[in-house]
Order: C-alpha cells, then sequence, then structure tokens
C-alpha cells in the first residue's frame, strides 16, 4: 500500500502574490533611485565600485524578485 | 482496435476447439441497448454457468465484424460489487456486467436532410445474443429516444413499450446464433464528433495547472443539403433545424477559474459558467448552429489550482487529471494530450488505464532556458467513458524553482553593470583638447570645494561643542571643565585652519575656480569672525563666573555678543547650502 500522497502547493501562498510583489518592487525602486543618485552626485575620484556593485545587486535582487510576482499575480504563471 | 482483432482471432481458434468451449454455458443473458444518443451503449448481464468437468477461468465474448470495427470501449465487472472468483468449478454460477461502447454505429437513413426535417437514423443488430456458447434465456431491450419509432424489425415475442423495443425472451438457442434486426428511428440529440482534439496540460509550481483545449469539430449526423437560411432558425428557433448542434455542454473539475473560450477571430461570448462543489458547468455555444457535415474550431482553456491535481508521494511528483475531454457526449477521432512539466524536471514515467501511444517532445515557454519536457500522449476513437484519471510522474528538485527569479535577477543585474560601465568609461576622442582639460579642471576643483564644505563643518561642530560646553558651565558652574574644552576646541580648530590652507592655495590658483573662489573667501572670512565672537563670548562667560556675579548678570553681557553670533551662523549657513549645491 503506496504511502498516502501529499498534495503540493506553492512554497509563497498564493493570495500574497500581489502584496509581495507591490512592496518587492517599492524597495527595488527606491534601491535603484539610490544607485542612480550616487552615480550622479559623486565625482570620479571618489566613486567606490564596491559600493556601486552591492547597491546594484540588491536592486536587481528586488528588482527580480517584485517582477516575478507581479507576473504571477497578473495570471502569468511563469 | 486491438480488442476487435484479439475478438476475431478468439473467435477463429474458437470455431476449430468448439469441443472444449462448450463447457461454459450462459444460463441467462439480458442485453439492454441504449440508443439515446448518438453513442450506442449495449449494457448486457450475463450468468455463466460451468457445465463440464473442468474447471473454467476464462470466458470469451464474440462481437459481430462490423460491430466489432466501431467499437471503442470494452469493460466487464463482477454484478455484485463484492464478487471475487478465481475459477468457475464445476456446476457453480457467476454474473457479471459488460458495457461495451460503439461510435458511429448509427447510420443515418436518408443521409441528406434538408434543414428543417428532422433526422432519422438507422440501427442493425441481431436479436439473438451472439455468444459461442449456448444460451439457456436471454432478452434483448432497446431504449430509443422520446420521438418516434419510423419502422422496426417485427420478429415472433417484440412489444413496444413507451420508447423501448422489447425482443425476447427467447430460450435454447445454440451457439453462433444470430437474427438481424434493424430499427429506423427519429434521433434529434447532437451528434458533435471532434475530429482533432489537442489538449495541453502546463503545470506551473508556482500554483496553477493550465488546460488549453484545441477542438475541431464536425456534425456527423445526416449531411446537410439545399440552402441555408439564417433567418428561419432565428424565427422559430425549437422547430427548425431540431439536429442541429446549438450548443455544447462541458462538465470542468470545481474550482476552475479563468476559463476562456475563443477561436482564430477572437474571443466568443455566447457561453454560460456554473461551478459548484463537484463540478464547474461550461455551457458553449459555437459561432453558427452545426448543421450535418459543418465543422467548427474553436479553443478552451482553463486553470486548476494546483492542489487538486500535484501530489508528491516516495520521493516523487505526480500530476494527477482527466484524461479525456471534459465534454459530454462527445466523441472524439484523434486525442493527443500534451502534459508540459516544468524546466527541470526529470524521470518521467507515465501511469494510464488503458494503452496509449507516447512520446517525448521540448517545449520553450515563459523564461526557460533549455525548454521543457512534454510527454505527449495519443489515442484514437474515444468516448466519455475514457474520460479517467492518469499519472504522470516525475522528480523535481526544489532548488529549480529559483531558476525563474534568477534569471530575471540577472538580467536586470546585468543593465545595472552596463551603467557602471557607462559611467566609468572614457568616452572622450582626444585627452588633450580644450574642453576635455577644461573639464578635468572643473572636477578637481568640485573636489577641493567639497573638502572645504568637509572642513568648515567641522569647525561648526567644535564651535557647537564650545557653546555646550558654556551650557554646561550654567547648570553645574564647574569654570576647570570650560576651560578644559576650550583649550581642546583651540586645538582643533588649529589643525583644521593647517588642512584649510593648502586648499585655499589651490583654489586661488586654479583658473576655473575663479567664479566661486569669491563665495569661498567669503565664507572662510565669516566663519573665522565667528569664531573671534564666540571666543569672546566665551571667555566673557567664564570671568564671569570666575567673578561669581549674578545669573542676570552674566546674560545681560553676553546678550550683545550673542546676537552677532546667531547672524553671523546664519550667514555661514547660507553660503553653505551654496557652496553645496556647486
Amino acid at each position: 500500500m503506496a504511502p498516502p500522497a501529499k498534495a503540493i502547493t506553492s512554497p509563497v501562498p498564493d493570495a500574497w502574490y500581489p502584496t509581495l510583489a507591490v512592496f518587492m518592487l517599492a524597495i527595488g525602486l527606491v534601491l535603484t533611485a539610490s544607485f542612480f543618485i550616487y552615480e550622479a552626485t559623486s565625482s570620479k575620484r571618489n566613486r567606490s565600485l564596491a559600493k556601486e556593485l552591492t547597491t546594484g545587486g540588491v536592486a536587481s535582487v528586488f528588482l527580480g524578485f517584485g517582477s516575478l510576482f507581479l507576473l504571477l499575480s497578473a495570471g502569468v504563471y511563469v | 482496435m486491438g480488442i476487435s482483432r484479439f475478438v476475431l482471432l478468439v473467435f477463429t481458434i474458437s470455431m476449430l476447439a468448439s469441443p472444449a468451449l462448450s463447457d461454459l454455458v450462459l444460463s441467462k443473458v439480458d442485453r439492454r441497448i441504449y440508443l439515446t444518443s448518438h453513442i450506442v451503449r449495449i449494457s448486457s448481464t450475463l450468468e455463466v454457468e460451468n457445465a463440464g468437468p473442468e474447471t473454467v477461468s476464462k470466458v470469451l465474448l464474440a462481437f459481430p465484424d462490423l460491430q466489432a470495427q466501431n467499437l471503442a470501449y470494452l469493460m466487464a465487472s463482477p454484478h455484485e460489487a463484492k464478487a471475487k472468483v478465481k475459477g468457475l468449478t464445476v456446476g457453480a454460477s457467476f454474473t457479471f456486467d459488460v458495457l461495451a461502447v460503439f461510435t458511429q454505429a448509427l447510420r443515418p437513413m436518408p443521409e441528406q436532410i434538408g434543414q428543417a426535417d428532422i433526422q432519422l437514423v438507422l440501427y442493425q443488430d441481431s436479436a439473438y445474443y451472439l455468444s459461442p456458447y449456448v444460451v439457456k434465456v436471454q432478452s434483448l431491450s432497446l431504449k430509443v429516444p422520446d420521438s418516434r419509432i419510423e419502422s422496426y424489425t417485427t420478429l415472433q415475442s417484440t412489444k413496444v413499450q413507451g420508447s423501448e423495443i422489447k425482443y425476447g425472451p427467447y430460450e435454447n438457442l445454440p451457439a453462433f446464433s444470430s437474427s438481424p434486426i434493424t430499427v429506423h428511428f427519429e434521433n434529434n440529440l447532437p451528434f458533435a464528433i471532434a475530429q482533432e482534439l489537442v489538449r495541453e496540460i502546463e503545470i506551473s509550481h508556482w500554483g496553477n495547472v493550465l488546460v488549453t483545449e484545441h477542438y475541431k469539430l464536425i456534425h456527423g449526423g445526416a449531411q446537410s443539403k439545399g440552402e441555408f437560411s439564417r433567418l428561419e432558425p432565428q424565427a422559430r428557433e425549437n422547430v427548425q433545424g431540431p439536429s442541429a448542434v446549438r450548443y455544447l455542454v462541458a462538465h470542468l473539475p470545481p474550482r476552475a477559474h479563468s476559463v476562456y473560450y475563443r477561436d482564430a477571430i477572437g474571443n466568443i461570448s455566447t457561453s454560460h459558467l456554473r461551478g459548484d462543489s463537484k463540478k464547474t458547468e461550461l455551457l458553449i455555444e459555437p459561432r453558427y448552429p452545426m448543421f450535418g457535415g459543418w465543422r467548427t474550431a474553436f479553443t478552451i482553456g482553463y486553470g486548476l489550482p494546483l492542489q487538486d491535481c500535484l501530489y508528491e508521494s516516495e520521493g516523487r511528483r505526480f500530476l494527477n487529471i482527466t484524461f479525456s475531454s471534459p465534454m459530454i457526449e462527445l466523441v472524439i477521432d484523434t486525442l493527443i494530450v500534451k502534459v508540459v512539466l516544468p524546466e527541470g524536471s526529470s524521470d518521467i514515467s507515465v501511469a494510464a488505464p488503458f494503452f496509449m501511444k507516447q512520446w517525448q517532445e521540448t517545449k520553450i515557454s515563459h523564461l526557460d532556458i533549455v525548454g521543457r519536457a512534454v510527454v505527449v500522449l495519443e489515442k484514437t476513437n474515444l468516448v466519455p467513458e475514457h474520460n479517467q484519471y492518469f499519472q504522470v510522474y516525475y522528480k523535481f528538485n526544489r532548488l529549480s524553482m529559483l531558476r525563474e527569479p534568477l534569471m530575471l535577477i540577472s538580467g536586470i543585474f546585468f543593465f545595472f553593470v552596463a551603467c557602471i560601465v557607462y559611467m566609468h568609461a572614457d568616452t572622450s576622442i582626444s585627452k588633450f583638447s580644450a574642453s576635455y582639460l577644461a573639464k578635468q579642471q572643473w572636477e578637481e576643483v568640485r573636489v577641493a570645494i567639497q573638502q572645504v564644505h568637509n572642513i568648515i563643518c567641522r569647525c561648526l561642530a567644535t564651535h557647537d561643542k564650545l557653546e555646550a560646553s558654556l551650557r554646561d558651565l550654567s547648570r553645574t558652574g564647574e569654570v576647570q571643565a570650560c576651560k578644559a574644552a576650550r583649550k581642546s576646541t583651540d586645538g582643533l580648530l588649529k589643525e583644521l585652519s593647517k588642512e584649510l590652507k593648502p586648499l585655499m592655495t589651490f583654489l586661488q590658483s586654479s583658473p576655473s575656480a575663479v567664479q566661486v573662489l569669491s563665495k569661498v573667501e567669503e565664507l572662510v572670512a565669516k566663519e573665522k569672525e565667528l569664531l573671534e565672537k564666540l571666543m569672546a563670548k566665551h571667555s566673557t562667560a567664564v570671568e564671569a563666573y570666575e567673578k561669581k556675579s549674578g545669573a542676570r548678570d552674566i546674560e545681560n553681557r553676553i546678550a550683545l555678543q550673542q546676537q552677532k553670533i546667531t547672524a553671523l551662523r546664519q550667514e555661514v549657513d547660507d553660503l553653505l547650502e551654496f557652496i553645496d549645491e556647486i
């Protein structure tokens, strides 16, 4: 007798998709803004590559997850 | 097809081996033929008795050749639910039910009808049950739709009761006896046949199973002849064209959502959806009523929640879903089911209740790198009884789900890296042109000004420290602490002015700093003035405390100086702001 099968659900509850999308995109856009402000106001000598890369990296993580949840909440189940 | 060939083979073997087969006797056969739809269902209850010397474990069922061609589904089950017999012992008897479903067994007669005519069909069968064994008692009843019966073959014991024609009971007939009968009756029920149905089931582990069904339907009844007029069916709806296919009903699983119905032109709005806890009922009307021989093609799609279909057991995941179309009373000529598994699935296998052709393909869909594995199943000649559950097993690593967000993240990060590269790249063509040199010098001036700004801010911070020490003095009256604070701030200010000197000389020497130089010098001068005033105030306050004069006295002495100090401070702040904006 096979063990009873367990139903599989998504790792993140469905109802959270729109909220998660909005918050992640908001945070991602704020970080993008700070990245571009840093690029615009710093002069060549003061610029630090490490700071640029970290800001860009964290912003892209949030924007990536935010756009994934945006796609899922719109019904495009990728 | 496979079943009919097997039956024919057995038929021939039975002819050669008849002495062994005559051991079994069918003591009672009840046949009910349902002609109420374009799918013919024959339900027989057979009671078999072992009259021979040995235990028998097989019973042969025979079908006439012509009928066997149209056999779509065959199932035998015990009559009583719990009965399980290993072998039929001598003298014992066993009852079981056989359900045989035939497609295209009804022949439209006349073969061509006008738009307003009713549809009459012909059914041919045998009044005696065709069997390799002797049949003791048998009876047959045919059920036709509640309409008129044009004609039927009359044999010895034939009677008509409402919409049922009964033949029999006949007794003690030898093996392989048959007596052909024909029934000609009216059948206006929709003769919808799907010539090709492609069913695509796409699994997304983020919470949805998307089913898309592409239909190519044809009306398989009497062909339509003559002219077609749109006015007549609309004028008197239920009278004209009674055999036309006006609507189709599909029973979707419960909790189906995002149902759509469209074709190559676009969305078709003539549809109704109604759901309850057991099923979701979808009623769709094609763009035009389908008369005999007409075709239509459309697509239906719907989504199912993941937990209804996908399960996990023993480390493997499996999809449990119905195989065939959810439409009721639809005959399908060719059904192709494609199960699209998410990227990263491996070790795929299918468990199905009947035989079907299988192979694998690849499909590239949203956010895919290498493509998704697709299991394709094909089967021909299906009836609604084939709509059973089947399972597709596969292995999937949970971490593969991160592939999709990682693709998005890497795309966006590539954009940021491109921005960084652009900002860092030096795209000037000539490094010695006047504008390039001017830009470089301005950059240096800007840096120097920012440093000046920094220093002035630090000076102001030390001023604040002095003021704080004064306030402490007024609170606690400790003069020594105040004097110590004064000494430390003196030291700090000396250092700051040392840092300021080279910057000022640089600014004075560089040609591009001319515009801002005046402001910077003004700022430095004002700051010096402020410092002097503050120092004076501090000394007066300390002296006053040493002399131990009254509080109000001290206030009065400081008041004038304080006013000047606040005014100067304001100016310094304004200048700082202006410099900040450069």
